[in-house]
């Protein structure tokens, strides 16, 4: 998945050898973009439409398996900027952030005032509330207790923090998982600092470009795998793509000492990283994700027609647990055909008939022409490397955004180097270049 | 020092690749930067040691670096120069392919938003010749719009039978029907007609643009692109 690629990448910027393996014959396993839509029918075990052209054109379709969008300001860009990938790949910004109510209605997270005060999201005394509640903020800073007014921010529980603001129960639903993003509710009780942050985060993003704080990659994620991969290459790291059956041989310690193919080729390692369907026996699950990839053929209803937008039902809303998120992007992304849109939804499992759960995000759609449901297990890692040198990354959980696949990324990076991802070591490429030659293996 | 003459043939119509439901070309207009001057992506293919790197190098310091065969491209990949056009500067930025093509394959990422890609192969060797039709198609795919220019590089080199002849270059050339841009013949080694070719395909990739509309302005590359809170930190976005 895509941890591995980033980490093969800022591990070779950082001078470190990388030989990157892959069981599948293309960059970036269950985070490539599936292309043509054939593929996609077959991903599923469906069969492809007999008809010519019922959708198009099959390769203008890039269909994303677990889509995310990125934060404009968040810890992807940042990686993405200070690993020099960035420079090939291409963004759009998502046109609208919209949040669910329960009387089945969807609003726009408002993107500036203007927005903000023709929003029928709450009422007129709730706005001031609120926009008292984002001025702190937003001016909040850790290290200057003189402007906390009063709110500790390690010890404060975040329920606390709304109490302050007055925040009614709908503005707590909107600001923690529309704004915060969280998945659930459990960070009511946790301290309210991260709380703040990620509100900071949200509104610093949207500051960025404007529309909306999310951005998305034109031709789809599967661009993200391939430019690291780009990256490893000119840094002199090698990949072997195409490699089904590895095996990973250990010394008596149980230590990590390469990695067999299936000709009984090994290849020599210090340190492997993997994601857990390598290693399932090192691996523990902790839970289920269902997604539903659906193909429509208009734009999504009340959305005026935005080419790229993200739905976000607060678990609340609809008396469940977890949010159930919807991600709609199209042609203006280069994902489909135009007249077509690709609308993502998902959750994480909470019943025995996992489908059906998606229904709430299902229902906003309007006539669905095909529908692709999956479910796959989220595993984490039994571990930590430390003995075995083998560093697991975590399966993709249900959030749309790509903060916490960086947490564990910058973990993982922290686990196998000893010390925290530092750009500025950085072994830039010479402008003049090209002295830069390295023997071949 | 051998003559030298630089090829250039009668300049075919690309083929337009159109969106069926539209009928709009789908290329990538040129970047114009914040100066205002285009800027055109050129994307190198060919085989494994055909001299892409060797070609970039003279693109990029008018270097050439004599190395056994053991040895392959590390370092840079991506290098912008401004060409002169009969008075109009417009920018080429070409791509290595940074030796992906030897570890795997080079991925569709490599194409994207490309004008050009440079076909290129070894004159003294006719593999990396008769192979390219199947680069050719990748490009179609991946790079659509994309004009394709060839190259046969090593034009130093000494008489061989192995050697691809102006008969194979003309089947060639029907094959493809009219998909060629321009078709050059160089030398990385005696520096023989590269600036020649940089220059002719930055006149052919800029009259074509100046045929076209810009189709994808809101484009965002992190780090690159202006950001709205620059420069009026005062007064933030907030959403609400
Ligand atoms: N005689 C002669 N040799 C050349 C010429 N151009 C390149 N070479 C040599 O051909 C070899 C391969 O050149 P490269 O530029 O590395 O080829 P490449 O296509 O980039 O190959 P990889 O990046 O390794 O896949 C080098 O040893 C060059 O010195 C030329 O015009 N004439
Ligand atoms: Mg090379």
């Amino acid at each position: 998945m895509s941890q591995e690629c980033i980490l093969s990448g800022m591990l070779s910027v950082t001078g470190k050898k990388v030989l990157h393996m892959d069981r599948n014959p293309y960059y970036g396993g269950e985070s490539a973009s599936l292309t043509p839509l054939d593929l996609v029918f077959k991903h599923f075990g469906k069969e492809p439409p007999k008809g010519d052209d019922v959708y198009g054109r099959g390769r203008d379709w890039n269909v994303d398996i677990i889509p995310k969008f990125l934060m404009a300001n968040g810890q992807l860009v940042q990686l993405l900027i200070s690993t020099g990938v960035t420079r090939y790949l291409e963004f759009k910004s998502v046109e609208g952030s919209y949040v669910y109510k329960r009387d089945g209605k969807i609003h726009k997270v408002p993107a500036d005032e203007k927005e903000a005060l023709a929003s029928s999201l709450m009422g007129m005394f709730e706005k001031r509330r609120f926009r008292k509640f984002l001025q702190f903020v937003q001016e909040f800073d850790e290290n200057d207790p003189a402007k906390w007014q009063g709110v500790d921010p390690n010890a404060m529980p975040a329920y606390k923090l709304y109490e302050k603001f007055s925040l009614d129960e709908n503005t707590q639903d909107v600001t923690g998982h529309a704004l915060a993003l969280y998945l659930n509710d459990k960070y009511m009780n946790n301290p309210c600092k991260e709380l703040i942050s990620r509100c900071k985060l949200y509104s610093d993003s949207l500051s960025r470009y404007g529309k909306s704080p999310y951005l998305y990659p034109l031709y789809g994620l599967g661009e993200l795998p391939q430019g690291f991969a780009r990256q490893v290459a000119i840094y002199g790291g090698t990949y072997m793509l195409d490699k089904p059956n590895l095996k990973i041989r250990y010394d008596e310690q149980g230590k990590v000492v390469g990695v067999e193919d299936d000709k009984g080729d090994m290849a020599r390692c210090d340190v492997l990283v993997c994601d857990p369907t390598y290693v399932p026996e090192k691996c523990k699950s902790i839970g289920k994700v269902v997604r539903a990839i659906c193909i429509l053929d208009h734009p999504i209803p009340n959305t005026k027609d935005a080419p790229s937008v993200q739905i976000i039902i607060p678990q609340n809303q609809v008396n469940r647990k977890d949010d159930i998120y919807v991600c709609v992007v199209s042609n203006t992304h280069q994902v489909c055909p135009k007249g077509f849109y690709l609308a993502i939804v998902s959750t994480t499992v909470e019943t025995s008939s996992p489908e059906q759960e998606l229904k709430p995000g299902l229902d906003l759609l309007g006539p669905i022409l095909e529908k692709f449901v999956s479910v796959s297990d989220l595993y984490e890692p039994d571990d930590d490397g430390k003995e075995s040198r083998v560093f697991i990354t975590k399966s993709y959980d249900a959030t749309t955004h790509f903060e916490t696949t960086c947490i564990d990324v910058l973990q993982t990076y922290r686990r196998i180097t000893g010390e925290n991802f530092d750009p500025s070591k950085i072994q830039r490429q010479s402008e003049d270049g090209c002295q830069q030659e390295q023997q071949e293996q | 020092m051998p003559r030298f003459k630089l090829k250039l043939k009668k300049r075919p119509k690309t083929a337009k690749l159109e969106n069926q439901d539209s009928g709009e070309v789908l290329m990538a207009p040129s970047l114009r930067m914040a100066s205002g001057v285009p800027n055109y992506k050129v994307i190198l293919c060919g085989e494994y040691g055909v001299g892409k790197s060797s070609i970039f190098r003279r693109f990029l310091n008018n270097t050439f670096v004599v190395a056994d065969t053991k040895k392959t491209t590390i370092g840079l990949d991506q290098c912008t120069r401004s060409v002169d056009i009969g008075g109009t500067e417009v920018k080429l930025t070409l791509w290595d392919t940074g030796g992906m093509e030897r570890m795997s394959f080079i991925g569709s990422s490599y194409y994207r938003g490309a004008h050009a890609a440079l076909l290129c192969y070894n004159s003294n060797n006719k593999e990396t010749f008769t192979i390219l039709s199947q680069y050719i198609l990748d490009i179609v795919m991946n790079a659509e719009g994309a004009k394709i220019f060839l190259c046969g590089n090593m034009a130093d080199g000494s008489e061989d039978k192995e050697k691809v002849d102006d008969g194979d270059l003309e089947s060639f050339m029907t094959e493809c029907e009219d998909v060629l841009s321009g078709v050059y013949s160089v030398s990385c080694k005696d520096n023989l007609g590269l600036d020649e070719m940089f220059e002719d395909m930055a006149k052919v990739l800029h009259t074509d643009s100046l045929n076209r509309m810009t189709i994808r302005r809101d484009l965002i590359r992190p780090g690159e692109t202006p950001e709205l809170n620059e420069g009026s930190t005062g007064k933030k976005r907030s959403c609400c």
